[in-house]
């Protein structure tokens, strides 16, 4: 069992090589019997793996309880090793297990603990050990991205990479049949197939066969449209060679083909005949997919992919230019309420009063008077409300002086000590300087009223082509775009310019309010930064 | 007194140079824009200039801008700013050079005659008078802040209308109390805000609002 002993030469080198580097870092030790389990997390996995390589050998000699014992020294001093250590445990059980299975189909007898389970001899020889590799797989793969293991990154961009949508309309799933049409034909081409002659003589067949299935693996996620075409050919070219071996059958000599064992005393030749036909369906189902596929230029899947993006961009547009028309008119109707209630008032009360007073003038000057007062007092009136809706509509200091100094008087105007930071472009579009001054009032009121904060900054930025306004306040924090008006009201104004709201307010503060709008706005007036 | 006014509203400029000449000040010009505007003001060397914040050409802060540079080249020129809105920002920039005889007000105080004209004539002998709502704002930003949270309040009371420009004597009618009061709690404020008592009315509000402004 040369393989065996490989496994766990390589298991037992990496772990030593591991112990050595990690002895020097100290780690915490966490008390009690619960803390020690719970510290060690997934690393404790690494015991029973190191059981089954050791048993894999199928001997109790030293190399097995020199493998224990280092499993067991890495598990209690270097437990956030050990856990990064098992999903590459676990994928080299795996291999073993697709090498024994291959070895035993190719008439290896002897029996091997794979997985603590006796596989070789009797009725169960092949039956566990691939259910087991794969399961050791899959599990081995979950571990490496849940532990963050090294190469989680590459395994999360190969993924990433192959789920795709912009790569083309072949479904992944589709791909994926290039693996086991692969499988199918190895087997088909391994010793004492292929009609009776030897297909391949003088070379290593497992390293032809771990070739093949690498430049597939390779194929099916580097291009999937090419991996389907492969995979349609296998199958039209599989599913014609079954039914030409039931043509012939039973004058070709016993081989497998699938699931179907010609080779036994008890040949099945339906089920050949059954997956013949599948596979051919399976080919033609595919073929006018693929076919389509190739029929577009490379140019037209740019254009596909350019399409979506614009299908995206314009429910994107549809959304945020319903939701600005809403609030424009919403601030339309409210302005129209403060003037009709306000300014508009108080305008009439003014000329009722002069012509009650003009009225009064020869008669009762006194009177007369005390009304000329009283419309003074109107008028005085009617001014603050319409300074007050003047401030609401457009700040007079950011059309007087723009972005940076609009946001220094509205510091100057809050409660708090705040210290402003600005560092932006001379010229702000007005409509987006609007979106962020009022953004940025809405952080320091809540700062001020809701979070009673002792101190407040103001950090205005520009950077690779996004406005940026920074609010960090020291109160209590727990503030939620989701629970509040104020925070969602800012998100959908924002929206509108493609700008985005980021909140961090942990319970206990600090609350972090970052606003970030695209200096370039995408309407048809670009902006000037 | 001489009188330069910068107003572009044809009905307020007019308005005001009636209010004016009927309170017996010299109009010596009356114009509508901010290149007019420096120009009288650096060549008729008004006892005050009266200053509108948005002028032409482009209709944002030009007088104010007018006024600030005047003043660089006519230090000490007594300026009255008026504007519709009030703002700490602009309140600053106009105290900034410590030279004093500035006045900034809403244009609504000009309904009120004798505070009005009482103004000009503040700003004229080399005064500072900041609107009640500027002044406002600033004790709100510092209520909290120490020293200012130790004032009595009626310290505080006292010290927003030194901001306002008031003498003690009309802070006293004002407060219905004597002005030797005034005086004890005008020390009381120096003292709690480190700052050296003066009798000078200008220097006092400069250091309250330096302290304020820091």
């Amino acid at each position: 069992m040369s393989f065996a002993y490989l496994v766990s030469l390589l298991l037992l080198g990496s772990i030593a090589f591991a112990l050595v580097r990690e002895m020097r870092k100290a780690n915490p030790r966490p008390a009690g019997l619960r803390g020690h389990i719970r510290a060690r997390g997934w690393g404790l996995l690494l015991l029973p793996i190191a059981l089954m390589a050791a048993a894999m050998t199928g001997h109790v000699h030293a190399l097995a309880v020199a493998e224990l014992a280092v499993a067991g020294a890495l598990v209690t001093w270097a437990p956030r090793l050990a856990a990064k250590l098992v999903p590459y445990a676990l994928l080299a059980l795996a291999l073993f297990g697709l090498i024994l299975a291959k070895a035993y189909h190719d008439g290896f007898s002897s029996q091997v603990l794979y997985g603590l389970v006796p596989a070789g001899g009797g009725p169960f020889r092949r039956g566990f050990v691939l259910p087991q590799a794969g399961v050791f797989f899959v599990l081995g793969m979950w571990l490496l991205l849940r532990v963050e293991a090294p190469g989680a990154g590459l395994v999360r961009t190969v993924i990433a990479r192959w789920l795709d949508p912009r790569r083309g309309g072949i479904s992944p799933r589709q791909g994926l049949l290039l693996i086991p049409v692969t499988g199918l034909a190895m087997q088909l081409l391994g010793p004492g197939n292929w009609f009776g002659v030897q297909a391949i003589t003088g070379l290593d067949v497992a390293l032809i066969d771990l070739g093949v299935a690498t430049v597939m693996l390779v194929l099916v996620f580097r291009s999937r449209v090419w991996a389907a075409t492969l995979a349609e050919a296998g199958l039209l070219v599989l599913g014609g060679y079954g039914l030409l071996i039931i043509a012939f059958w039973p004058s070709v000599p016993g081989f497998n083909y699938g699931f179907a064992d010609l080779t036994g005393p008890r040949p099945w030749p339906a089920g050949v005949a059954v997956q013949a036909v599948a596979l051919l369906g399976l080919g033609l189902w595919l073929a006018p997919r693929v076919m389509r596929e190739h029929e577009m230029l490379p140019a037209d899947s740019e254009l596909a992919a350019r399409a979506q993006q614009l299908t995206q961009r314009v429910q994107t547009l549809t959304r945020t230019r319903s939701e600005a028309v809403d609030t424009a008119v919403a601030e339309l109707r409210r302005i129209e309420r403060d003037l009709h209630d306000g300014a508009q008032a108080r305008l009439v009360a003014v000329g009722m009063s002069l012509q009650a007073a003009e009225r009064l003038f020869a008669s009762n000057p006194e009177a007369a008077l005390a009304l000329v007062g009283e419309a003074k007092e109107s008028s005085s009136r009617a001014l603050t409300e319409l300074r007050d809706l003047v401030r609401g509509i457009y700040p007079p200091v950011l059309a007087d002086r723009g972005l940076g100094d609009a946001i220094r008087a509205l510091a100057l105007d809050t409660p708090l000590p705040t210290v402003v930071d600005v560092d932006l472009p001379e010229q702000v579009d007005l409509p987006v300087a609007s979106a962020i001054y009022f953004s940025v009032a809405e952080a320091l009121a809540n700062a001020t009223k809701h979070a009673h904060a002792r101190s407040v900054r103001i950090v205005l930025s520009q950077a690779a082509g996004m406005l940026r306004a920074q609010v960090t306040d020291d109160g209590a924090g727990g503030a939620d775009p989701a629970a509040g008006t104020g925070l969602a009201g800012v998100e959908r104004r924002l929206a509108t310019f493609d700008g985005i709201l980021a909140v961090s307010s942990p319970p206990g503060g600090p609350t972090i309010v970052v606003i970030e709008v695209p200096c370039a706005s995408s309407s048809a007036k670009t902006s000037s930064c | 007194m001489r009188i330069v006014i910068g107003e572009d509203l044809f009905l307020l400029r007019e308005g005001l140079v009636r209010l004016l000449t009927a309170h017996g000040f010299e109009v010596v010009a009356a114009v509508a824009s901010a290149p007019e505007l420096l120009r009288a003001l650096v060549e008729q060397r008004p006892d005050v200039g009266i200053v509108d914040v948005r002028l032409p050409p482009t209709h944002t802060d030009d007088g104010l801008r007018a006024a600030l540079q005047a003043r660089g080249q006519v230090p000490g020129l007594p300026v009255l700013v008026l504007s519709q809105y009030v703002e700490q920002l602009y309140a600053r920039e106009l105290l900034a050079d410590q030279a004093g005889a500035v006045g900034y007000l809403l244009k609504d105080r000009v309904f009120n005659d004798d505070q009005f004209t009482g103004a000009i004539r503040t700003v004229a002998a080399g005064g500072t008078v900041l609107d009640p709502e500027v002044v406002q704002k600033l004790m709100v930003r510092h209520s909290r802040t120490e020293p200012v949270a130790r004032l009595t309040p009626r310290e505080r009371e006292v010290l927003g209308l030194m901001a306002e420009g008031r003498s003690n004597a009309a802070i006293a009618q004002r407060l219905f109390i004597t002005e030797k009061a005034v005086s004890k709690h005008a020390a009381g404020i120096f003292g709690k805000l480190d700052l050296a008592p003066s009798d000078d009315d200008n220097r006092r509000v400069l250091a309250v609002l330096a302290y304020l402004g820091s």
